[in-house]
């Protein structure tokens, strides 16, 4: 939909101040404050994985949290049970990138079998993925003597990760590298049949594309990213439990892309830094009423509120303001070039 | 031998449970083309609702019947003020019923407490037949009788009346009956609302079944009926019955013979459905 490759140099200054202002926030900002960035940042991958399938594939996928909390069980099952080193970790991002493309894969020939694409593929996609979710949500909890089941798993994580500070740097590390890749991937050939597909399957076909495994593909890189920040998550909370499997999982991911604007990736990032900074604000005011303990009754609400009067989001929000400045110019030029002949 | 009558009445009597929340859930698929994540959010209410009443007179009839005018009113104010906003727009319809669940689960929270809440059978329904070893729970068969009522009646509704004559045309055809004078829109919410107020039953009937209601049971249950109606086929109502059976049945099953693997047999079931016919074992040639 949007897709800009060239940056402009406005741009490219704003980008450049607020990466200084990060870099620099650790010093200046309490320690809470700290972690919240560096949450907001691995959730920023996650909603942009998610982003790559919704936005980009036009595909609802209610099963998404089974890569995250994946991801965050095989780090902790490693450190847990071999050891909490450096080169465990290593193994943790390689585990997670074959399980993750694997289930991907899984996932994929189940879900694009009916062809065709429109509503029907949408609803039964969503309906299954939803089903393979809760699969592996089951599992985790009946395998106890690795995962402890619902009481959760907590862990410790190697000396490097453990400071907070320099958990952060590597958050933002994270999220700048894996914003990269994945702004290549959707600019890329694979990335542009995705959204042709998105478009108009049948034509996609007809032009000779394998559609379904274009959408293998997608699903599979979106799974690794999102493998990734579970891996990620996992480390940050030295925890983890089946509450990062369940459905609830996946729609903080779906709201995330849904505030920030889907199809646009860096709206995902928007969306983190909103969803988590208001719940974080929220929980402050649980003083003022005990009803502000209750996050879900205002996730909800903040649903219902962005589908009915923001369904293109804060960077759908963005874009209209900028293309009316831009129409208006170009109004004004037009005029003027009438004026003068 | 006697262990497989049991089974077969478990089964029966799940089976009769999850078609009154797949066939509203099939139903509103067929005609409006949404897919109601609000229903395990309505079945919770029915539960709840069903135990607050059952605590205050202690009488059956009207704990169901409550439940089922709460989950009534909630389908209508669903309908109206929320999902008929996005008609045709099968991604925002996902997503506003789903906020709609949360939001209403999460209020049942605060309501009732996370906590679950222990209910009894009513006493004329508590009791067993023992037939020559072989133990038959009354409230199993009462839930199997209800579910062939309900399917009976919704049979009829469709096939017999005027009412039911519009919503099988609107689930053909939604432009033509529009372009014949009638509004449609009526029927949507009569149609979402019915479909609420059979998910509310499902959930004051489940209670006493369990034993307890907790919060989670929704999006639990709201699960196996969507897996009901993508094995049934969609929109079909036929489906959905024979689907719930199916499904009531391998669960009772599986749960006796290889517990833990009940989940995973249900999904395998829609695996294998989807992969050689993705329209669903009774789906009808819908078109859209």
């Amino acid at each position: 939909m949007i897709l800009k490759k060239d940056i402009s140099k406005k741009m490219m200054i704003f980008l450049g101040v607020l990466l200084a202002a990060l870099v620099v926030l650790p010093h200046v900002s309490t320690l809470s404050t700290t972690a919240l960035f560096s949450r907001i940042f691995i959730m920023a991958i996650y909603a942009m994985s998610y982003d790559i399938l919704r936005g980009y594939m036009g595909f609802i996928n209610l099963g998404h949290a089974l890569f995250f909390g994946s991801g965050a069980y095989i780090v902790g099952i490693l450190f847990n049970n071999i050891g909490n080193t450096v080169p465990m970790f290593i193994l943790a991002i390689v585990i997670t990138l074959v399980y993750s493309s694997i289930a991907a894969f899984i996932m994929g020939k189940i879900v694009f079998r009916s062809k065709g694409g429109g509503a029907a593929s949408v609803v039964a996609g969503a309906m299954t993925t939803l089903a393979l979710g809760e699969i592996v949500r089951h599992t985790a909890e009946r395998w106890r003597d690795v995962t402890m089941g619902a009481d959760g798993l907590s862990f410790r994580i190697p000396q490097m990760f453990s400071d907070r500070t320099m958990f952060y740097y590597y958050a933002l590390v994270f999220l700048i590298v894996m914003t990269l890749i994945l702004r290549q991937f959707i600019n890329s050939p694979t990335g542009r049949v995705l959204m042709s597909i998105r478009e108009n399957e049948q034509r996609a076909e007809f032009l000779g594309f394998d559609t379904e495994k274009y959408k293998l593909i997608g699903l599979q890189v979106a799974g690794i990213a999102s493998g990734f920040s579970g891996v990620m998550f996992g480390v940050m909370n030295r925890f983890v439990n089946t509450e990062l499997l369940t459905v609830q999982q996946t729609l903080n991911a779906l709201l995330m892309t849904l505030v920030g604007g889907t199809g646009t990736l860096y709206g995902a990032i928007i969306g983190s830094g909103f969803v988590n900074i208001v719940q974080s604000q929220l929980l402050n005011f649980r003083s003022v009423h005990p009803i502000f303990e209750r996050w879900l009754l205002f996730f909800g609400a903040m649903y219902v509120i962005v589908v009915i009067f923001m369904p293109k989001g804060f960077m759908g929000l963005y874009y209209s303001i900028t293309d009316k400045r831009r129409a208006k110019i170009k109004n004004h030029a037009v005029k003027q070039t009438a004026g003068k002949s | 031998m006697d262990i497989f009558v049991t089974l077969a009445i478990n089964g029966l009597a799940q089976g009769a449970l999850l078609f009154l929340l797949a066939s509203g859930l099939s139903i509103i698929l067929g005609l409006m083309g949404v897919v109601n994540f609000t229903h395990g959010t309505l079945f919770i209410w029915g539960g709840y609702v069903y135990i607050w009443i059952f605590g205050l007179t202690g009488s059956f009839v009207l704990g169901l019947l409550g439940a089922m005018v709460v989950a009534f009113a909630m389908g209508v104010f669903f309908e109206k003020f929320f999902v008929s906003r996005v008609y045709g727009n099968v991604p925002a319809q996902i997503l506003i019923t789903l906020g709609l669940q949360v939001i209403f689960t999460e209020l049942v929270r605060v309501i009732w407490g996370a906590t679950p809440l222990s209910i009894g059978r009513p006493t004329f329904l508590a009791g067993a037949w023992d037939i020559s070893g072989v133990v038959i729970v009354h409230y199993r068969i009462f839930l199997i009788a209800i579910g062939l009522v309900i399917a009976v009646g919704i049979h009829l509704l469709l096939n017999k009346t005027k009412i039911g004559m519009i919503v099988r045309a609107g689930v053909q055809r939604p432009d033509m009956v529009r372009a014949l004078g009638i509004n449609i829109n009526t029927y949507f919410t009569l149609v979402f609302a019915g479909g609420a107020a059979l998910a509310g039953l499902a959930g004051a009937l489940y209670a006493p079944l369990v034993g307890s209601m907790t919060s989670t049971a929704g999006m639990h249950n709201q699960v196996l009926a969507f897996i009901v109606v993508v094995v049934g086929g969609m929109g079909s109502f036929i489906g959905s019955a024979g689907g719930s059976v199916l499904l009531g049945l391998m669960g009772s099953g599986v749960a006796w013979f290889a517990p833990g693997l009940a989940t995973i047999a249900n999904v395998g079931l829609m695996a294998i459905v989807l992969a050689f016919k993705p329209s669903g074992l009774f789906g009808l040639a819908v078109k859209k």
